[in-house]
């Protein structure tokens, strides 16, 4: 097991490395320098490449700027707010988009659980149909979608909850956006539990169990959602993409002051450092959760664990 | 003893003439459909017909690409024409009109309420009709929301194929040969997996031009993964079969047996995959053109559609309507088909 993290996190860190340095070659070939005023002389330039290091080696370059990502220091931003660091710009952000992406997980599953076993319970019943068609819909139709449907009928016409993020209210605002984020979730896990509760329920251990005379509540909790619910770790990684590229378009949509919509707004207006820096945030972050679900899959079924250590 | 034999002469059984006599059921036999003489791609089809979902994902499939490639030229307008003097007229339909349906009126809120106008009358457009509305810029959303189906459509299928073509050789070729090949190979794809979807496709489409060809190989470099897991699984599965070791022995050579014995059996769950990265890849050029990536104008596509039509949503919501209507469809219709393939190519598959 200590084998088979060790060498999970070797690789995680090893990719990350890797979008480092795609990263850095990106900044490179980026049209432009920042240094690029007419005005300024060869020696004042000279001077200012000497300050920011950019007369050094590329190797040497590349080092520094690995160290720097690492210790947390992004640079700062050129355009959207001149000179500010951009840790800074995303300290504020981060809980908010960590916040809605968290409500929307949340929503989601709940939902999604109850859904699946709703489906299952009344196998090939309307119930099931119904189900099977409100996820085949969530997993087919794109997040923003549903944002502009709600945002519309919920924000605008019946004025329910506000149509764009404020301050005051957040827990009102982010309701909105948590359910349009939430629909993939939802689908997705229903469609996961409905199958496997309908084979556990089938199962010959379910057999046994109702013929020990246990009750149905007892049966359905400690018996079958159990071990149905073990392969739902299968889909979370597909689900942290989606939420990714949702909130995006989301937050946009009801200008949440997120990571999300500070991507779209430096992709905009052309700010290459923000959009490198926030492109090596998702990555860690992605990589970050990808590792976890990795060690996860490897703490509850051991024969992913032996399948990777054999290959 | 003689008592014990004379009872089984009793009841021996003797047969008469009437017993054998052969059923002419000749007709019978041959109504009947036996499966195991059919061919595989027939049965496909007939299980693929069986699952309703799957042949309405397909029937809205059809009808969507054919108006893609028809709709643009249904009517006398361009989708890069601009009228400034006929922007944001609301549908109207000939004849449906007189229903009171699609006859061009909009409700318009106002400080003291809403009201009802019809700016074909205001205007004194009698004869003029924009069957989905016309936009900001005069331009008619039937005309635009088609040809943007049609770019859209060209991009997901162009990047579809390009990937599955990419990713199947790469499984193919790494599990063949596996050993160290396929380490190196593995290690690789794992690093390009590792990184988000979301981060190559915006830094691609930030160093190079925005455009068509950009977007297809943005999508390319997205998607080939999945498609190279499930050619090496699926390699790792037949390469140990006889008929592999059959055509060794008759002297073809890796690439041959790759390519001309292997990769015809492992043609279902390939096109599966194909149909299921379409509407990821419609997905992922819509967010694109969201975010303003996209499709550079006056070319559009479904997702710069509803990025301009979400400018005025609340106040012309007809505008962005269709696109968002055909791309939901769209992308749920892939769906269903892709989900119909994979049952019928394997109905040894478990419901999903």
């Amino acid at each position: 097991m200590r084998k088979y993290i060790l060498k999970r996190v070797v690789t995680a860190l090893f990719t990350l490395l890797a979008i480092t340095l795609i990263l850095f070659i990106l900044m490179q070939l980026m049209p432009g320098s920042p240094f690029n005023d007419e005005k300024l002389n060869e020696a004042q330039r000279a001077s200012l490449y000497a300050k920011y290091g950019l007369d050094q080696p590329i190797i040497i370059q590349f080092f520094k700027y690995v160290g720097n990502m690492f210790r947390g220091d992004l640079g700062v931003s050129y355009k959207i707010s001149k000179n500010t660091p951009i840790t800074q710009l995303i300290a504020t952000r981060l809980p908010i988009s960590i916040g809605v992406g968290f409500a929307a997980v949340l929503i989601g599953a709940v939902v999604g659980l109850l859904l699946g076993l709703l489906a299952a319970f009344k196998h090939d019943t309307v119930w099931d149909t119904l189900a099977t068609i409100i996820s085949v819909i969530g997993v087919s139709v794109p997040s923003y979608v549903f944002a502009l449907a709600l945002s519309y009928q919920f924000g605008f016409k019946l004025k329910w909850f506000p149509m764009l993020f404020s301050a005051k209210d957040v827990l009102g605002s982010s309701v909105l956006p948590s359910i349009s984020l939430s629909m993939f979730t939802m689908a997705s896990i229903a469609r996961f539990t409905r199958s496997e509760m309908i084979e556990v329920l089938g199962s010959d251990y379910m057999l046994l169990a109702e013929s020990k005379g246990l009750s149905g509540k007892k049966l359905v909790f400690s018996h079958a959602l159990r071990n149905a619910l073990i392969p739902i770790i299968t889909v979370l990684a597909p689900l942290v993409v989606d939420l990714m590229t949702g909130s995006l378009v989301v937050e946009k949509i009801f200008s949440i002051p997120g990571v999300g919509s500070l991507l779209v707004n430096a992709i905009q207006s052309n700010d290459y450092n923000v959009v490198i820096a926030l492109s090596f945030i998702y990555s860690a972050m992605y990589i970050g959760i990808m590792l976890v679900v990795d060690i996860m899959y490897g703490i509850i079924d051991p024969r992913i664990r032996v399948a990777k250590e054999g290959d | 003893m003689s008592n014990e034999s004379a009872v089984l002469n009793q009841n021996e059984y003797i047969p008469t003439d009437a017993d054998f006599v052969l059923k002419k059921n000749n007709a019978d036999i041959e109504v009947d459909s036996n499966f195991a003489s059919q061919s595989f791609w027939k049965e496909v089809i007939a299980r693929f017909i069986r699952k309703r979902s799957a042949v309405f994902g397909l029937v809205f499939v059809l009808i969507i690409t054919f108006f893609a490639f028809v709709g643009p030229g249904m009517n006398a307008y361009t989708y890069s024409g601009q009228n400034l003097e006929q922007k944001n007229l609301a549908p109207r339909i000939p004849i449906i009109e007189y229903t009171g349906l699609f006859d061009g009126h909009e409700n318009i809120n106002t400080t003291s309420g809403t009201k009802t106008v019809n700016y074909y009358f205001e205007k004194k457009l009698p004869d003029t009709f924009y069957w989905f509305g016309s936009d900001n810029f005069g331009r008619d959303i039937w005309t635009r929301t088609w040809s943007g189906a049609q770019v859209s459509l060209i991009i997901a299928v162009a990047a579809a194929i390009i990937d599955m073509i990419i990713g199947m050789s790469y499984g193919l070729i790494s599990g063949y040969f596996g050993g160290k090949v396929d380490m190196v190979m593995q290690r690789i794809l794992e690093i390009a997996n590792g990184i988000p979807r979301l981060v190559i496709v915006t830094l691609l489409l930030l160093v190079f031009k925005p455009g068509m060809i950009t977007i297809i190989i943005a999508l390319m470099l997205t998607e080939w993964v999945g498609m190279s897991r499930i050619a090496r699984a699926e390699m790792l599965k037949l390469k140990e079969q006889e008929f592999v070791l059959a055509s060794r022995t008759l002297g073809a050579g890796s690439m041959h047996i790759i390519f001309s014995e292997i990769l015809p059996n492992i043609i279902g769950p390939i096109i599966t995959q194909v149909m299921f990265s379409i509407p990821t890849a419609i997905f992922t050029e819509a967010f694109l053109s969201f975010v303003g990536l996209g499709i550079p104008v006056p070319r559009c596509s479904l997702g710069s559609l509803i990025s301009e039509g979400f400018n005025s949503f609340t106040t012309h919501p007809y505008q962005i309507i269709p696109p968002i209507i055909v791309m939901a469809l769209l992308m749920l219709s892939f769906n269903l088909v892709a989900d119909g393939l994979r049952e019928a190519l394997d109905p040894k598959l478990k419901e999903m």
